[in-house]
């Protein structure tokens, strides 16, 4: 079963309007979006479809506060979503759909997906750095910031579920769809890595009561951590609410930034993660604010010191950057 | 009700500002980050913390700025993880803090038509 990641999570939200904006300035390009709604994609082809609440195409909806409504899996070959199937299938509905993919639900109820992968092969650098001791990275007169430095989501790179049962969620996943847990924060629940993946993780459970049920957040992969702070900027600079960094998580080494959003789930930056295979052993941590990031940060406006006897020379009118 | 407090003191905002079935936010002091919520219900204005009890210590509850409310424009909505509250009593009436309650600011309108923290 050779699942990559999450190639699409899908939405029934009540203002399309607003999470078409969201979608947008967060850095991700609409395809085929119509009055409808449609697919908002990072770099690679993974994204965010987002439909009304109301369209008869979704899923049903989980009786929470949650917007989600179906998470499409990618995977490596039309063999892995016939395994899949013959997995789900011995106790659970499993629903063939014309292309070949499949859709079921999964111990939680979450409707689930399963298609050949459509994410596109990414091939850039990595933000480069220059480091004493280290060949430089940049070329001799390459800037490392500039006007309208990209700062694209490349790829989705996670999320986040609040479930009741973090051990039948944990099982249903690592025994039913062979991912593998690569550490545990207590008490909340396991970090999972799906086969096909080496990122340190896809998907994390947090335990909550039943009507709490739902997306706690999702993350994109950015280019690196001036990406991750560009990005987030821009948005804060557009009125956007900062929730939780920039910051990076010691679980996974990510870097971090969450945002709220119409989606009714947070929005996260995220970059340079761990990479693992399977000699890896999982760790255990007691889930605290110090067990949780190396460091944490707050965005404010930008100051300077300078000759204005305040000391502050405060921004005016829109960044340029 | 017809404002105690001093016009020199903090004004949030216009009340006529503020149209009905709108909310915004305004800094609870000057310059502070912690923001007061207006709302027009009913013809009458309400104020909240914009401060979800989901979490110990509250979290800012727009996703944009001044962007409080649900897509239907029926309950003040976090934009963290989706909970809706009451927009006139503040009662969280689905998601994770179901049960909980946002914390009211009392207001005040002043004669000369600003809206201003009640003094307590």
């Amino acid at each position: 079963m050779n699942i990559i990641g999450p190639d699409y999570l899908v939405f029934g939200v009540d203002d399309l309007a607003s999470s078409a904006e969201y979608l947008t300035d967060f850095g991700l390009t609409p395809v085929d979006v119509d009055a409808t709604g449609g697919l908002f994609e990072a770099l690679d082809g993974t994204g965010i479809i987002i439909r009304a609440k109301s369209d008869p195409s979704l899923p049903d909806p989980l009786p929470t506060a949650t917007m989600l409504r179906q998470q499409v899996y990618g995977v490596v070959a039309p063999e892995d979503i016939d395994a899949i199937a013959a997995e789900l299938g011995k106790d659970r509905r499993v629903t063939r759909l014309a292309d070949g993919s499949i859709e079921t639900t999964d111990v939680h109820g979450f409707a689930l997906k399963f298609q050949v992968t459509r994410r596109r092969p990414l091939s850039m650098p990595a933000e480069k750095i220059n480091a004493p001791g280290a060949p430089a990275q940049r070329a001799p007169n390459e800037l490392g910031v500039f006007p309208g430095k990209p700062a694209q989501p490349r790829t989705l790179s996670h999320h986040v579920l609040f479930v009741p049962d973090q051990d039948a969620a944990r099982d249903f996943y690592c025994d039913r769809l062979g991912f593998v847990v690569t550490d545990v924060l207590k008490p909340a629940g396991p970090f999972l890595r799906p086969r096909a993946n080496d990122d340190h993780h896809t998907l994390f459970f947090i335990t909550t009561p039943e009507y709490m049920k739902g997306l706690e957040h999702l993350a994109f992969h950015m280019g690196g951590p001036t990406e991750l702070m560009l990005a987030g900027t821009r948005l804060v600079n557009k009125g956007y609410q900062s929730f939780w960094g920039p910051g990076r998580h010691k679980f996974g080494s990510n870097w971090f930034w969450y945002f709220n959003s119409p989606l009714g789930t947070h929005f996260e930056y995220d970059a340079d993660m761990d990479k693992h295979d399977d000699s890896w052993v999982a760790r255990e941590a007691m889930l605290t604010p110090k067990a949780s990031q190396v460091f944490l940060f707050e965005a404010q406006r930008r100051w300077m010191p300078g000759p204005d006897p305040k000391g502050i020379v405060e921004d005016e009118g829109t960044p340029e950057w | 009700m017809v404002s105690t407090a001093p016009e020199t003191t903090h004004a949030l905002c216009r009340a006529d500002a503020i149209g009905e079935g709108q909310a915004r936010g305004f800094p609870r002091t000057p310059g502070a980050r912690q923001k007061v919520i207006v709302l027009r219900k009913g013809g009458r204005l309400h104020g909240w913390l914009d401060s979800c009890p989901h979490y110990a210590g509250g979290t800012p509850m727009a996703w944009k700025t001044d962007r409080y409310l649900n897509g239907e424009g029926t309950h003040l909505a976090c934009h963290s993880h989706g909970a809706q509250f009451d927009m006139e009593t503040g009662d969280c009436v689905v998601g994770p803090c179901l049960g909980q309650r946002l914390t009211r600011v009392r207001l005040e309108t002043g004669a000369d038509g600003m809206v201003r923290l009640a003094e307590d």
